[in-house]
């Protein structure tokens, strides 16, 4: 009987809980059809857009053990793979799926040099390979003219008479699905399985866990939802260029979200890159020490909350009995 | 055939070339060794160190090679207080929290360069560093030779200053074993602090003769920190000999690629060999 009871009590609990969030998420898709200022909108699309490439650096450092430094070649790679197509006179919403897949089959190929590496010599390996595809684009002039592409980039074709909510209806509906796919993945036997390699990778391999598969599961997955997220932006922003599109600063914005939210955690990366989006609307008027600031505030954290806020909250005593309290049957 | 004929000009440009990776390389080869932590900001901070001679050449009026007398100071100060107040602090916690706070580092060095020097590029343009030097019918620049000069002597000080001084033995116990050189009575935070200190003032000569080579803009070291990476990997951990032929091997990568490739796709050519030194050899040539 109790047990039922409790069952009952989830469910409504549940119930509640999504239908709180169904209406979060129908107020936030409204936003541009009500007439929200432009600035809220473009920060909102940066949140998401944002928040989706944190969740995925959160599965990699946080849960595989992967301090993976080459986001930058995965959102580049699939902004440069859409624009591409709008090239060859596609529309920019045929390039994103593309886009995603070949950052995913790039990640499946630098995995194979990659994943020789362990621990430090792993960030190493990554660290190289936005460099290489960054020369390789300054280079390599798949379409258009000599007057286009190498330094001076590409226009992404046939966004400029698209109205500005459509990016952010696109970075929204990735955004949300980033947290569910999360979700859904720590509490799959993959994520259990991607929580035993990272708390002792030898002991969950004797316990027949194959790791590298595992690693290499999150690795392609990663690199996939943030080329759909790179594509978004890009559609957004309405051009690409190799240093900007391959910069270490997409490394650093998704490292400050994570690591201010808290690394390992599943609503850290949510709670960081709200700061992180904040900080950079508090930052806009002054753009010279604004990286300056993200340094500081980077090395503040670490010193002062290594956990994150979201971890640091888990360690308070408040959060260790009002979890009791929540979870007592 | 032709294409083969005038090889040597890249290969002893190459070569002395590779001095100055491996000087650059050096400070990166110190931390990475003795403290087992990746600085990721050691581009940044040898690129501080050309600033720095810059400053001294615009503002004083001094020969940058001269300016280090102030620069190494600093940077060796820089040093310091950044292991034993961050990166000493950090790697207590994890691997992970070293790399970020490396990082943080990193994006203030550069920002603050933008800042006081502004993006544009910049060089160090002495009488000398236009002159050149003939080998038979070659003529090669002379910063060139300076820089491999100076990679020697910056080398035999190190070799020296690890085996004769008791902070060099301090480092080398440190370096094997931390706890048990802890045991043994070495103050090995402090040891780490003196470590990085060095490093970064070797750093300062690294930025100045990469000025005196290379233009340099606050963004430029990323590329050197890859190569620097490649050439403490491809040498081997902790290894000066070693670092020195890493050194030589990506010059060598650079020119030559340069050479068959063309100029634009010399760097291509050295980053591919990172990631295949590290993917083949981990563990370096004279790695342990």
């Amino acid at each position: 009987m109790v047990v039922r009871k409790g069952i009952k009590v989830t469910v409504a609990k549940l119930r509640k809980g999504l239908i709180l969030s169904i209406g979060v998420i129908v107020v936030l898709a409204l936003f541009p059809i009500i007439g929200v200022p432009r600035v809220w909108l473009l920060y909102l699309f940066l949140f998401f857009i944002y928040l989706t490439m944190a969740n995925m650096w959160n599965l990699l450092a946080g849960y595989s053990g992967l301090v993976s430094l080459c986001p930058a070649a995965f959102i580049g790679l699939a902004g440069y793979t859409m624009t591409i197509m709008t090239w060859l006179g596609l529309p920019y919403y045929v390039g994103i799926l593309p886009g995603a897949i070949v950052a995913a089959l790039f990640a499946m190929l630098i995995s194979i040099p990659v994943f020789r590496m362990r621990g430090i010599y792993f960030a190493i390996g990554t660290l190289v390979v936005p460099e290489i595809l960054r020369v390789v684009f300054l280079l390599w002039k798949p379409v258009g003219g000599p007057m286009d592409g190498g330094g001076r980039g590409y226009t992404v074709h046939g966004v400029a008479e698209v109205s500005r909510s459509q990016p952010y209806w696109l970075a929204l509906a990735i955004g949300i699905a980033s947290i569910f796919l999360m979700r859904y993945i720590l509490r799959s036997k993959f994520g259990t399985g991607l929580a035993a390699i990272r708390d002792n990778d030898n002991t969950a391999a004797s316990c027949g866990i194959n790791v590298f598969s595992l690693k290499l599961y999150s690795f392609v997955i990663a690199a996939f939802v943030m080329g759909i997220a790179g594509t978004i932006f890009y559609i957004y922003q309405g051009f690409i260029e190799p240093t900007s599109a391959f910069s270490v600063r997409w490394l650093i914005t998704l490292m400050l979200a994570t690591v201010i939210g808290g690394e390992g955690t599943e609503e850290g990366p949510i709670v960081g890159t709200i700061i992180v989006v904040i900080l950079y609307f508090l930052l806009a008027r002054y753009a010279e020490i604004s990286l300056i600031i993200q340094g500081i505030i980077l090395l503040g954290i670490m010193l002062l909350a290594p956990q994150g806020i979201v971890g640091s909250i888990r360690e308070t005593r408040t959060y260790q009995s009002l979890f009791q309290l929540a979870t007592r049957r | 055939m032709a294409l083969f004929a005038d090889l040597s000009t890249p290969i002893v440009m190459g070569i002395l070339l590779g001095g100055l990776y491996a000087v650059i390389a050096l400070g990166l080869s110190l931390v990475f060794g003795v403290v087992k932590e990746m600085n990721v900001a050691h581009g940044d901070l040898v690129i501080l160190g050309s600033y720095f001679g810059y400053a001294g050449m615009t503002i004083v009026g001094i020969d940058p090679i001269l300016s280090l007398i102030i620069g190494m100071p600093i940077l060796f100060g820089l040093g310091f207080a950044i292991q034993k107040y961050l990166l000493n602090r950090a790697f207590r916690i994890s691997m992970d929290a070293t790399l970020m706070m490396a990082f943080g580092i990193s994006i203030i060095t550069q920002n603050t360069c933008q800042l006081v020097w502004t993006p544009f590029p910049r060089g160090l343009t002495t009488p000398y560093a236009l002159k050149s030097f003939n080998i038979g019918p070659m003529r090669f620049p002379l910063v060139y030779l300076l820089d491999f000069i100076v990679a020697i002597a910056v080398m035999l000080f190190l070799r020296e200053l690890l085996r004769r001084t008791y902070l060099g033995m301090a480092i080398r116990a440190a370096a094997q074993d931390r706890k048990a050189a802890h045991l043994m009575g070495i103050n090995t935070d402090q040891v780490f602090a003196l470590t990085f200190a060095i490093a970064l003032a070797f750093a300062a000569i690294a930025g100045v003769f990469l000025g005196l080579t290379f233009p340099f803009t606050p963004i430029s070291g990323m590329p050197f920190l890859i190569i620097a990476l490649g050439v403490v990997v491809l040498g081997g951990l902790g290894s000066i000999v070693g670092t020195f032929i890493g050194g030589i091997a990506f010059g060598l990568a650079q020119t030559l690629g340069g050479h068959f490739f063309g100029v634009a796709a010399q760097m291509l050519v050295a980053y591919t060999m990172v990631l295949v030194v590290l993917a083949v050899i981990p563990r370096g040539i004279f790695g342990r």
